[in-house]
């Protein structure tokens, strides 16, 4: 706001003193202000440059004990101190409690959390309960570190989208302006120079033509000109569209942008959310978690000694067709154990737990329907 | 254990394996209802014979006739007043055991014979088989060389169909050996896959002729007190010598009655007893191997092992029948000694381990029990007499009349009959269900018939009425069998 800024700065010129050196604008105009966000003393900055530049010091302010730097001074905003500590304050927690709408479950979590955040900078600003919402809001920082920083960066690429979609719209608006003055232009050259042309042949032609050439200019007049207008109709809807694309793009990127988040609840903040990270997928696994060659009654080996299977080794025919006694030696493997620790009596008891007399009975029964029906078949003769 | 989930997923353990109680119950449930079946069968029989002669005679009442037409009206009431004896459950199984018996001896009979991974799937097609169906209803003559034509298919050994049936002994045609092929497809649940135990054994010996040579590896489980080659071959070398060496597998019997005994003193001979040199212990291996095979080729097929234990157990148990120190000593380089000498089950795994080898100890000992209480029924005339009286005049008493000619010439009517069967069948399941039990079974076959009789008409008019002239289907099967 430079009116406001330059009023409060040419307001009461002469009466303005440094608290510090006691030198008044009178006597320097350029004189300018400084506070220090630590205890918001004022003084010139004269008396900033003399007392900080070589490091760190006390306010010089009597019965201020506050350490004071340099590089944090900066010019007042505001008149009133008052209001620029507040400012100062929330902006500062605004930047630590920056949890965003949808990140909460419900409208009335999120106004919970608006109402929290103003009562924590009302307790900063007015003095309540410091140390302790002091605390909440430091240890609510250091657990939240990372959806806080993700949040900043948010909000700046919105600001920064923000400015350029303005300046994009400002740059539009200009070239349509341009455009339309351009239109205007041609559109008075064209009018010119056909009344030159009808008066040139006015002019050149016999008097009994005259109302007959000064309608056929009027025609021709509206002709180009009903046709320029509908060119740009046409273009004017090309670009409407344009525009409308552009801006569901746009939608669409920050709505991604929104999805893009990791936060957990957190002790201070109520009614988050609960955000599911999905689980990473896992390789795929073709087996469904059995391990190929993993056996648990033996070890295959490479070679096993037999004199029936080791002429086979040799033998160029077997060979030739690709035979091999790696697979032989792992299926006979395979079925010699395969099923060892199955006990038959004990398993398939308790797979027909019914009884296995029910399901044995049913197959019974099929069996005998078979019999009933291929007999029906065998006595008609076909 | 990774090997017995993959076990699980197969068919035989799904569907074909059994506790003894629910096997022996399945068995009283198909006899039941085959014996009912049979009885009114016949009793058709004898009633559309009775109508038959006396619409011939043209008489209405045949009793008060003399000749000829009396004396068939008496001899039928005679039959019908007799109540029709049926099979009890064992007679059916005996009878199954025989053909089973039988398959072994017409596999043999081939030149060259048949492989015996195809007899045995043969066996467990027919006992299988026999397990929803009765010989009442079907005779195992029949169904016999059906059973094992599809198994030189289901094993992949090729033998066209005319020369399987030059193989079979009587006047058995082609035609005779296919006609049943889908029935038993359908009574197996068209589930070919039958897991024996003859390659587990080639893998368990393999193991053990590795040991030998000092190449031995260790199970990934095993207790660590074995984990070396060396000391695997040393204990291996170090084992009381197999008191079933002398008497071999002509009597399993007597012999592994005494060395039960000595297999709990096992332990203690160990270190008395002098190494044996590598010759001896390749020799042993190589009659244990030779010993097992034996065992799993008769015994293993004949009794019910395939359908109360796994195929791992069954090779395991027959290793113990041939050879018990051995097999001990094997069963111990994977799961650890038995839990008497727990020394070190603090471990888990172990405790596992040790839990495991007590079940197993178990449940081999009931199998080779089983394996050893097997004779083979033509070795002994006295269940040959019986068998003779079994098959030959109670079995052809109680055939069911109506399940003689299994294939019927003049085209496909059984075979179309059989195809069809499924929809049907469902159908009649759910009407049993709706009803109770088998008390609704009389009604469940009238409703069959029904059934398939109206089938037959749509099917007969829609024939009619086809500008193409009917299925294709039918025609290729009749075909396939030529």
């Amino acid at each position: 706001m430079p009116p406001a800024r330059d009023a409060m700065a040419n307001r009461g010129d002469d009466d303005e003193v440094c608290p510090v050196c006691k030198s008044s604008r009178y006597l320097n105009p350029d004189m300018q202000f400084l506070i220090n966000p630590e205890c918001y003393h004022k003084m010139c900055e004269s008396c900033v440059d003399r007392i900080f530049s070589s490091g760190p010091a006390n306010c010089p302010v009597a019965g201020c004990h506050k350490t004071l730097r340099k590089a944090r001074f900066r010019k007042q905003t505001f008149e009133d101190i008052n209001v620029e500590r507040e400012v100062d304050i929330r902006r500062r927690v605004m930047q630590i409690l920056n949890r965003r709408e949808e990140e909460f479950d419900s409208k009335r979590a999120w106004d919970d959390f608006l109402e929290q955040r103003e009562e924590i900078i009302a307790n900063l600003v007015h003095g309540t309960d410091v140390a302790k919402t002091e605390g909440d809001l430091q240890r609510y920082a250091s657990e939240n570190m990372r959806s806080i920083r993700a949040n900043q960066a948010r909000e700046a690429q919105e600001a920064s989208s923000f400015k350029e979609q303005q300046t994009h719209e400002q740059e539009l608006a200009r070239l349509r302006r341009e455009a339309a003055k351009q239109e205007y232009e041609n559109e008075r050259r064209e009018l010119q120079a056909s009344r030159e042309d009808v008066l040139t042949r006015l002019a050149a032609g016999r008097p009994g033509d005259a109302a007959a050439i000064a309608r056929e200019g009027k025609k021709v007049l509206l002709k180009k000109s009903s046709a320029r207008r509908s060119e740009e109709d046409r273009i004017r809807q090309k670009q409407a569209a344009l525009r409308n694309s552009d801006a569901r793009k746009a939608g669409q990127a920050g709505t991604a942008a929104d999805k893009a988040d990791a936060a957990g609840d957190s002790g201070l903040i109520k009614g988050l959310k609960k955000i599911v990270t999905p689980e990473p997928e896992k390789p795929y696994d073709p087996f469904g978690g059995i391990i190929p060659n993993k056996r648990d009654y033996y070890t295959l080996r490479d070679y096993y000694p037999s004199s029936y299977l080791d002429p086979l080794r040799q033998d160029t025919r077997m060979q030739a067709g690709g035979y091999d006694l790696q697979e032989y030696y792992s299926r006979t493997l395979m079925e010699a154990f395969a099923g060892l620790g199955c006990f038959i009596d004990e398993e398939v008891a308790q797979r027909d737990p019914a009884g296995s007399l029910g399901a044995s009975g049913s197959v019974a029964t099929q069996g005998a329907s078979l019999a009933a029906v291929s007999t029906a078949g065998t006595l008609d003769p076909s | 254990m990774i090997e017995d989930d993959f076990y699980r997923t197969s068919s035989q353990y799904r569907l074909w394996s059994f506790t003894e109680a629910s096997l022996k119950a399945q068995r009283a449930t198909t006899n039941a209802v085959a014996s009912d079946r049979v009885r009114a069968a016949i009793r058709r029989a004898q009633e559309a014979r009775r109508s038959a002669t006396s619409s011939a005679t043209g008489t209405p009442v045949p009793e008060v006739d003399g000749g000829g037409g009396g004396s068939t009206s008496t001899s039928t009431s005679k039959a019908e007043e007799k109540p029709i004896e049926c099979l009890t459950p064992e007679e059916e199984q005996q009878t199954v055991s025989y053909y089973c018996e039988q398959i072994i001896q017409l596999g043999e009979a081939y030149k060259p014979p048949l492989p015996t991974i195809v007899r045995a799937t043969a066996i467990q097609y027919l006992r299988r088989f026999y397990l929803t169906n009765s010989p009442m209803t079907y005779h195992p003559k029949q169904i016999m060389p059906c059973a094992l034509f599809l198994a030189t298919k289901t094993d992949n050994y090729y033998m066209s169909l005319r020369q399987f049936a030059d193989g079979v002994p009587g006047d058995t045609t082609a035609d005779d050996i296919i006609a049943p092929e889908f029935l038993v497809m359908q009574s197996l649940r068209f589930t070919f896959d039958v897991r024996h135990p003859f390659r587990g054994l080639e893998g368990g010996i393999l193991e053990l002729q590795a040991i030998a040579a000092g190449q031995g590896q260790p199970a990934p489980h095993a207790p660590p007190t074995q984990n070396t080659p060396e000391l695997l071959r040393r204990n291996l070398f170090a084992l009381p010598p197999p008191t079933t060496t002398t008497t071999t597998s002509t009597n399993p019997q007597t012999t592994t009655s005494s060395s039960s005994s000595t297999t709990s003193t096992s332990t203690s001979t160990i270190t008395s007893s002098t190494p044996a040199t590598a010759a001896q212990i390749k020799d042993r291996i190589a009659r244990a191997h030779h010993n097992t095979r034996e065992l799993l080729k008769s015994a293993a097929q004949i009794t019910d092992v395939y359908f109360l234990y796994t195929p791992a157990q069954i090779w395991l148990a027959a290793l113990m029948v041939a050879d018990p120190p051995l097999g001990e000593f094997y069963l111990d380089t994977k799961l650890g000694t038995p839990p008497t000498t727990t020394t070190t089950t603090n471990d888990q795994t172990s405790g596992q381990l040790a839990a495991l080898r007590a079940k197993l100890t178990q449940t081999l000992t009931a199998c080779a029990t089983m394996l050893r209480s097997y004779h083979p029924l033509a070795s002994d005339p006295e269940q040959m007499k019986t068998l003779r009286r079994i098959i030959g005049k109670k079995l052809y008493h109680c055939q069911n009349p109506e399940k003689v000619n299994l294939s019927r010439p003049g085209g496909g009517g059984g075979a179309a009959g059989a195809k069809r069967i499924p929809a049907a069948a469902a159908a009649v399941a759910a009407a049993a269900a709706a009803g109770s039990g088998a008390g609704e079974s009389g009604t469940s076959e009238s409703e069959m018939e029904r059934l398939a009789k109206k089938r037959k008409l749509e099917q007969g008019a829609a024939r009619s009425k086809d500008i193409f002239g009917g299925e294709l289907v039918m025609q290729r099967t009749k075909g396939d069998h030529h």
